[in-house]
């Protein structure tokens, strides 16, 4: 009876938020994939597989002899045809990666700043932290776009600077750089709070043991503190690196004209070009290159963890 | 405290019996000014829903949002709408004004015998600039030369934006070639797309969204874009006071134009008080502010009269005859065509520069 008990509570608890994702991601997930396969309607979205049949009546349009009609690896065919489509892929990791590694040479001083002072003080730290998301996300891309202007005061100073050893004025706005400038401040909190966590949590005894055994700073941190905050890199990690990859907001605004990333692609299939099959196959590429890159992760998180041991 | 749930419960009741009619319009598409006086000729209010992008307009409706009234679509998105069935044929008996339309904008192959649609304002799709900065360097605005041309170019590197749309830049491109704008001959198309690649190193961005700000703080000083954001962007320098204006004139090769055209919908809830909107704004002069307060081009006849001296005069506003025939409505592009043009947008936009 109370093992029944405890399996209804387990369904009750865990049930709401299985179903939700159930409706609102494994089952759309599947619709997707199913989209990848179809044709594009008249007016955008799919080529119906119900209508009117010749008869007048609503009827499954779809049989075992035109199916080739309604489905088709045509789209797939299309991603693999042109180069440019993989080559984008390539660009938009490797924009995702630089921004991942930039917020993480940026955070980790500052999270093991916050895990190191006064008890007192941590909990207002943090707070600064996530205080840029009282401000809604377009209006900070915006005000990016002043500061990096060519009217804003950093290119008016850097310029200036430039101009000293004879160099032409830069564009800073509409660049590449702008592009990961922006990603990086976006995502930035991101990191810092995961790594916050886990530094937080470290046992300074082990320091002190080290210190004793005669570890110098840099030894103390790469064989103590680094290995130990490993879970909290990964985390931080998978929260920058995703979100920055299917970006297409900020390339749109800073970007200027090549800055295009691959989810500006995946966009633009489904606003401006209404070919839904076409985004579809985009977006489950996209998926299926983030599961890789997560298991490699997840590979190199137990190696890690192994030598920590 | 009863007491004031009772208040609010009677206003809310008040507002709920009151005449609605819903409007889903253009961003930025109907003065406020001309809002108020509709309401109070047919003592009904007036709630309007916006939209950015045609695409987003046909998506929201394909999918069977109900509630709006009135729809205001561009030329080629009629078809849809149409074919869909979403909206229903006008009864020109209750449209009265409808004689004041210039018969040069009826009849468009969208939607021939204006059966479903009555046109509304336009815009021209041209090269907007700051003038003192063109007139310093001693360009000629007046031809896609200042957008494609890399000769041209070079004294303006990084200071143009061009329309993060498909279908208006290789209509420019097109047009700068000498073709038709609504070519879909794959030859044309890879000419268009050579003089955009050629161009594309020297332009700063593909922007929709805030070329209007970047011409009135002076980071821009030439931009791809619709007259009526160029009429906003000239305002908006003045009232900034800036030591330059926003000039904008049309291209001697050619320019698109949007029609835009009013609608009733098949689920309207108050298809008399559409009329009423509709046949209020083909009145001449309501139809006069359309154009004398967010710059739109106008199709109406009877509006020319109460349209203010120094509008007039701009042509890319108020197109004479001779101008006129270099405007082109761009079609609608669907299946084959869609997917070939989609094709070389993506190979247009990721294209590396060189």
């Amino acid at each position: 009876m109370a093992y029944n008990n405890n399996r209804v509570s387990k369904w009750l608890i865990s049930g709401p938020p299985l179903l939700y994702l159930i409706l609102f991601f494994a089952i759309p997930t599947l619709i997707m994939a199913f989209a990848a396969f179809r044709f594009p309607g008249d007016y955008g979205g799919l080529l119906p597989l119900v209508g009117t049949n010749d008869a007048g009546a609503t009827a499954l349009l779809v049989n075992s002899e035109n199916w080739r009609d309604y489905l088709t690896l045509e789209n797939f065919g299309r991603f693999f045809d042109d180069p440019i489509y993989i080559e984008l892929f390539v660009k938009s990791f490797w924009y995702a990666g630089i921004t991942t590694l930039s917020c993480l040479v940026l955070a980790y001083p500052l999270a093991w700043l916050i895990a190191r002072s006064p008890k007192k003080y941590r909990d207002l730290l943090v707070l600064l932290v996530i205080l840029p998301f009282w401000s809604n996300f377009l209006i900070r891309v915006y005000a990016w776009m002043i500061i990096l202007g060519p009217q804003g005061y950093l290119a008016r100073a850097a310029n200036g600077v430039l101009a000293l050893f004879g160099v032409g004025p830069v564009q800073i706005l509409f660049s590449h750089f702008a592009v990961i400038v922006v990603l990086v401040y976006v995502h930035l909190p991101f990191m810092v709070l995961p790594l916050y966590a886990n530094l937080e949590k470290h046992d300074m005894n082990l320091l002190d043991a080290a210190q004793d055994l005669g570890a110098n700073t840099w030894q103390r941190f790469w064989r103590i503190t680094w290995p130990l905050s490993l879970p909290g890199v990964f985390a931080g990690a998978a929260l920058v690196f995703i979100p920055a990859l299917g970006m297409f907001a900020v390339p749109d605004l800073v970007g200027g004209t090549d800055g295009f990333m691959i989810g500006n692609l995946i966009k633009q299939q489904f606003l401006d070009s209404r070919d839904w099959p076409f985004g579809s196959v985009l977006s489950i590429m996209l998926t299926l290159a983030v599961l890789l890159l997560a298991a490699i992760a997840g590979w190199l998180g137990r190696g890690g963890k192994r030598d920590a041991l | 405290m009863k007491k004031l749930l009772l208040a609010l419960l009677v206003a809310a009741g008040a507002a709920h019996a009151e005449d609605v009619l819903h409007l889903y319009n253009w961003n930025n598409y109907l003065a406020p000014e001309t809002v108020k006086r509709f309401e109070a000729e047919c003592k009904c209010k007036v709630v309007q829903d916006y939209y950015g992008a045609m695409e987003e307009m046909l998506a929201k409706l394909s999918a069977g949002a109900k509630g709006y009234d009135v729809v205001v679509p561009t030329g080629f998105a009629i078809p849809p709408l149409v074919k869909q069935n979403l909206v229903q044929p006008l009864d020109k008996a209750k449209l009265p004004n409808l004689k004041n339309v210039d018969a040069g904008f009826m009849n468009s192959p969208f939607d021939e015998g204006n059966k479903f649609s009555v046109p509304y304002a336009f815009t021209t799709t041209l090269v907007g600039y700051n003038d003192a900065k063109i007139k310093e360097l001693g360009l000629d605005p007046a031809s896609w030369a200042i957008i494609f041309d890399p000769a041209v170019l070079a004294k303006i590197k990084g200071k143009v934006t061009v329309l993060d749309d498909s279908r208006e830049l290789f209509a420019a491109a097109l047009m700068y070639n000498g073709f038709s704008a609504n070519s879909t001959n794959p030859e044309e198309w890879a000419k268009a797309k050579e003089t955009i690649l050629k161009a594309k190193p020297f332009w700063a961005a593909f922007n929709t969204q805030s070329y209007i700000k970047e011409l009135t703080l002076g980071n821009i000083w030439v931009a791809h874009g619709y007259s009526s954001d160029m009429f906003q962007a000239n305002l908006d320098a003045k009232a900034a006071k800036r030591k330059f204006g926003i000039g904008y004139v049309l291209q001697k090769e050619g320019n698109t134009l949007s029609l835009d055209s009013v609608m009733v919908l098949k689920s309207a809830p108050r298809p008399d008080l559409a009329y009423k909107f509709i046949n209020f704004m083909l009145d001449g002069k309501n139809s006069s502010e359309l154009t004398n307060m967010i710059g739109s081009g106008n199709p109406n006849a009877a509006s020319a009269q109460f349209v203010q001296p120094d509008i007039k005069k701009i042509s890319a506003v108020f197109p004479d005859a001779e101008a006129k025939k270099k405007l082109v409505q761009l079609s609608a592009l669907e299946g084959k065509p869609l997917r070939e043009l989609n094709k070389l947008w993506t190979q247009v936009k990721t294209a590396k520069k060189k």
